[in-house]
């Protein structure tokens, strides 16, 4: 039988080496971005999102025919090769139309997400630092803003401030932010009782270094969760105004309102509904793809 | 000599949870406890868990507020400071923390986390805080080409190591450590141990030093207080007390330390307590021990002991001297 110390075999002193460290070193972003590549569906919607957004964007510049330029003697023609989606009823083209509304609807999607981004960081992230009876009001205006329906807000204000794009962001802001701010005062609430925390109040650190780069910083896997699914959640609410017939309006086009205008010719020119709709479910695919993925990425128990 | 740090009287309560219209309760937490500890010196803090010993620590350095009693630091009274008072002193009064993956930022890297303190305090330039981060990483033993990476890369010790070079950074003269081995395994414990001893060396640094594992405590400390519900029952020089403690709940707690052999006197003479700690909502009336002690008299049911100088050391029973 053998005995204890025949089952190892001692180190030689020399080789001892309690410091290295045999993992590769990697910052939070590298390994985030990593872990997001190893998800298929995660990176097909993130290059279908990066293609749409740049021939949106690069697309009307490079197209021979203005947004908005009229010609009623090619009204209603099928796709060609001239008109790629062919045209409307207004004779413009609907290739044309299609990108430019594309545009409006991703411009609409991102500007308002990030203003309800930074809304909703300030006030949930001081709402749950402060803590106490502050916090508590906080939390009752959410509930008060938050127990009116969004499209009652933003019906009112588009009849308030007039079917533009700015009234549509402005309507889609005025509780969207609600939902980024319960996130982050849940996150701060947590995160604050953490002795990270502690050990930076004892260090003397101030109150907003304590909250913007010891909380706020650990808290930026929910917030961009969070912020990348509000996205589409916008663009489709733009979409529904203006399908409605309150949103953005002619000639201006976003691809709710070119749905509705294929809506009245719906069983002549059923073509003219089927593009914007495509680009809408492409883009909103896209960006759940995408949200999916980056929670996965950023969730630090999918670490292996 | 003046000391470092001196308390009087503390008192910390918390509010519990009661329903509207029921009277409201408090656990005391840290019920008048008074000491000082002078420069170079260690006071170690022992006491079952929840005996308030780690509140005691974050009290001292306002963590939490005071509710009574007083603290000097050097001979001024701190009790009543505010933020922005307390915060030319939070470089002079600093903490070590019971759970090394707790208390460093995930998102900062070992040099962004020993810089911090430096960079909070407007100490240095750019360029000589990089020098002083590398010489306190050599310091604590860690190695200076780790500098870039983050927290989770880390093992336990290290990542403990990481903490003190961070509380280093300061040149802080006295130190609360809240359990600082309690998270390590025993090797890394006698690592950290000697760190913090070779520090005081060099740096004449003041610690209080809160733990369970008496061993520890007793290699480190030169001073020992023994905590029960709040209360500091016994202090006194370390050696003295390991060798003769006076209070009974003292000899319980000294006793409960395992001995290697187990047939020795020690083993014999264990003396275990019996019934559980009463509730620190409810502190028993008179000593807060007698609901376990097996002495107790009626005046220990009704009048409670003050610390009282028996033979070179502090005890608070009014049996101390005669057990």
């Amino acid at each position: 039988m053998l005995r204890p110390e025949e089952y190892f075999e001692p180190l030689d002193p020399a080789e001892k080496n309690e410091e290295y460290i045999a993992m590769e070193s990697k910052s939070f972003a590298r390994d985030t971005w990593e872990r997001f590549c190893a998800n298929k569906r995660a990176v097909a919607g993130l290059i279908l999102l990066a293609v749409i957004a740049v021939i949106a964007f690069a697309g009307p510049l490079l197209s021979p025919y203005p947004y908005d330029g009229m010609d009623t003697s090619i009204a209603n023609q099928g796709p060609s090769l001239a008109h790629w989606f062919g045209t409307d009823k207004m004779g413009r083209d609907e290739f044309t139309r299609v990108l430019y509304g594309a545009r409006i609807s991703l411009m609409i999607g991102f500007v308002a997400t990030a203003a309800n981004m930074v809304i909703g960081i300030i006030y949930g992230g001081i709402a749950g630092y402060v803590g106490g009876v502050a916090d508590n009001i906080m939390v009752r205006v959410m509930d008060v803003v938050q127990s009116i329906p969004a499209m009652i807000y933003m019906i009112l204000i588009m009849l308030m401030l007039g079917s533009n794009v700015y009234s549509v962001m402005i309507g889609i802001c005025v509780n969207g932010w609600i939902n980024m701010a319960r996130i982050v005062r849940g996150e701060v609430r947590t995160l604050k009782e953490r002795e990270f925390a502690t050990a930076a109040f004892v260090l003397g650190a101030s109150r907003k270094r304590i909250l913007f780069k010891y909380l706020m910083v650990n808290a930026v896997g929910p917030i961009i969760v969070t912020a990348t699914l509000m996205v589409p959640q916008a663009i489709f609410n733009e979409a529904f105004l203006s399908f409605i017939g309150i949103g953005i309006s002619a000639p201006q086009a976003s691809l709710g309102t070119l749905a509705q205008d294929a809506k009245m010719m719906i069983s002549k020119y059923p073509m003219l509904m089927v593009y914007p709709v495509l680009v809408i479910c492409l883009v909103i695919f896209a960006l759940n793809f995408v949200g999916e993925g980056l929670e996965e990425a950023l969730n630090p128990k999918g670490r292996d | 000599m003046e000391p470092v740090i001196q308390v009087e009287h503390l008192e910390k309560k918390f509010r519990v949870k009661t329903g509207l219209f029921e009277e409201k309760q408090y656990v005391r937490a840290v019920n008048d406890v008074s000491f000082s500890i002078e420069k170079g010196k260690t006071l170690g803090i022992v006491g079952e868990s929840g005996c308030g010993k780690s509140t005691l620590g974050r009290t001292i350095l306002k963590i939490y507020e005071p509710d009574g009693g007083r603290i000097f630091y050097q001979g001024t009274d701190i009790t009543q400071y505010n933020m922005s008072q307390m915060h030319p002193l939070r470089q002079k009064m600093q903490m070590i923390f019971q759970d090394p993956y707790a208390s460093l930022n995930p998102r900062y890297t070992v040099g962004e986390t020993i810089c911090e303190p430096m960079i909070i305090y407007n100490m240095y330039t750019k360029a000589e805080r990089m020098e002083i981060v590398q010489q306190l990483m050599e310091t604590v033993g860690l190695k200076p080409d780790h500098i870039r990476r983050y927290p989770h890369e880390f093992s336990g010790g290290q990542r403990q190591r990481i903490g003190i070079a961070r509380t280093l950074a300061l040149n802080p003269e006295f130190i609360v450590c809240d359990e600082p081995f309690s998270a390590l395994d025993v090797s890394i414990q006698a690592q950290i141990i000697n760190l913090l001893e070779r520090i005081q060396d060099e740096k004449q640094i003041s610690y209080i030093v809160v733990a369970h594992d008496l061993n520890a405590v007793r290699h480190i400390s030169h001073d020992i207080g023994v905590m029960y519900l709040g209360h500091l029952v016994e202090t006194g020089p370390a050696d003295e007390i390991y060798e003769r403690p006076l209070h009974p709940y003292t000899q319980a707690l000294i006793s409960s330390i395992p001995v290697a052999d187990p047939g020795a006197q020690g083993m014999m003479n264990r003396k275990i307590l019996q019934g559980e700690v009463p509730s620190p909502i409810h502190v028993p009336s008179g000593c807060p021990f007698h609901t376990r002690c097996r002495y107790c008299t009626e005046e220990c049911r009704t009048r409670k002991p003050e610390l009282a100088d028996v033979g070179g050391r502090k005890v608070a029973c009014h049996l101390a001297g005669r057990l």
